[in-house]
């Protein structure tokens, strides 16, 4: 018998049928509805914990009707990631008790699933029990070509910015919306690896916005970009790793659940591009490298209200 | 920012009117830091039809100058000629709690430089 290596938990038989579609062919799945009784749910999870790769926690249980619920899950499983999966339809999940929790991993099941959006989810998975990160070309057609340039100062931004651009040359609103938001993202990424991934021994920035430079003899910043038709990916990798996941969740949180026109909550940048993807993904491996990427649809036409998920790895 | 200009209307005396043009970033700091000085008016009106790509220092930028400008005195910031990228942008980013989205006035406007 196949041992499980993903559970997940539901709140009650209503939350497990609204995931049922989404999480279909996910193999060795293990499904738990917590009910009321969290503790035998436990027990479950415990019996199935040396296989388990990955814990999948319904937005319905945590962290609003179980807060604890993550930190008791990773008592049982220490060796699995945790996913929470959230409802697009319902308020999204606050970000504070995740950033607590160590908690990576959000996805939404949005309400009219495209083919690529019922594909999401089970691929999801399959990444994170793998423990394989995302790539720019794994939400792409197969085939299509990644554009990739090297940065040498920060006077080539507009150059790259602009190539961007020329490469969604199509006419129309959307194309137009498509190459408004792909210019954001690029100028964002790029501006994040030239003044705020650059820092001293002791945290502080070694360039100040704005400011024209050089890259450093060891330095490395690469934009890459692809667009197959319909999906526009992007990734930006630079070889600081200093973008420390602790601090982009915090990053994204402050920046949804604060008040904006109260101070700058810093990370601004973060939480645009969060918001403009249609998916967020970051793998930092400290020190070496961090990538920030994802993907947008030609058509998608999602508010940057609707809630969004993020993938945040951390690389050893 | 690549090139802004901003030009006060003269044509209607009851509020401020600049017409923002170019790329909003780190650049645009000065631009910023002084227009709330050049306020006169209780409505101040911004065309951002020639306004570009805002970026995340241009909405830092951004906020800094409306609060300055509400501070000074009751004001009212109108915005107008966003295109939907810059509307979403705003919308999430807070700067429609001190500013309004308006459709284009029709007059009043001289042009940017």
């Amino acid at each position: 018998m196949l041992k499980p290596m993903v559970a997940v938990l539901y709140r009650d038989a209503n939350d497990a049928k609204l995931w049922e579609e989404a999480l279909k062919g996910v193999p060795g799945l293990l499904p738990i509805t917590v009910e009321q009784n969290v503790t035998l749910s436990l027990a479950r999870l415990r019996r199935a914990g040396g296989s388990l790769r990955l814990v999948i926690l319904s937005a319905r249980l945590y962290p609003g009707h179980c807060p604890d619920l993550a930190a008791r899950v990773r008592a049982v499983c220490p060796g699995s990631e945790l996913l929470l999966v959230s409802s697009s339809e319902e308020p999204p999940p606050a970000l504070t008790p995740l950033l607590a929790d160590r908690v990576r991993h959000l996805a939404f099941n949005p309400p009219h699933q495209a083919r690529r959006d019922r594909e999401y989810l089970p691929e999801v998975v399959s990444r994170l029990i793998h423990r394989r990160p995302w790539e720019i070309c794994s939400c792409l057609r197969e085939g299509t070509t990644i554009h990739s340039f090297p940065l040498r100062s920060s006077e080539e931004k507009e150059a790259l910015i602009g190539a961007l651009e020329a490469l969604l040359a199509g006419e129309g609103e959307e194309y137009q919306t498509l190459r408004q938001k792909g210019a954001l993202l690029a100028d964002e990424l790029l501006e994040n690896a030239l003044y705020d991934a650059p820092r001293a021994p002791d945290g502080s920035r070694l360039f100040r916005k704005g400011e024209k430079r050089l890259l450093l003899p060891q330095e490395r910043i690469v934009l890459s970009f692809g667009f197959d038709g319909e999906t526009l990916a992007l990734e930006l990798s630079d070889s600081w790793g200093s973008l420390e996941p602790e601090v982009v969740l915090e990053h994204l949180a402050r920046n949804q659940e604060g008040d904006p026109i109260a101070g700058d909550a810093g990370g601004r940048g973060l939480f645009i591009i969060w918001r403009f993807l249609d998916h967020f993904h970051l793998n930092v491996q400290p020190g070496l490298e961090t990538v920030v990427g994802g993907h947008l649809q030609l058509s998608s036409g999602r508010d940057p209200e609707v809630p969004r998920g993020f993938h945040i790895t951390e690389l050893n | 920012m690549n090139s802004m200009a901003a030009t006060p209307s003269n044509l209607m005396p009851e509020h401020d009117f600049f017409a923002l043009e170019g790329t909003i970033d780190a650049q645009s700091e000065p631009f910023f830091r002084d227009l709330p000085a050049r306020v006169r008016h209780p409505q101040v009106r911004f065309d951002f039809s020639r306004a570009g790509r805002i970026n995340s220092m241009g909405i830092a930028l951004l906020l800094r100058c409306f609060k300055d400008i509400r501070q000074a005195r009751e004001t009212e910031i109108l915005l107008e000629g966003l295109s939907p990228t810059n509307s979403m942008l705003f919308k999430m980013t807070g700067v429609f709690l001190l500013a309004k989205p308006v459709p284009a006035g029709g007059n009043g406007r001289e042009g940017a430089q």
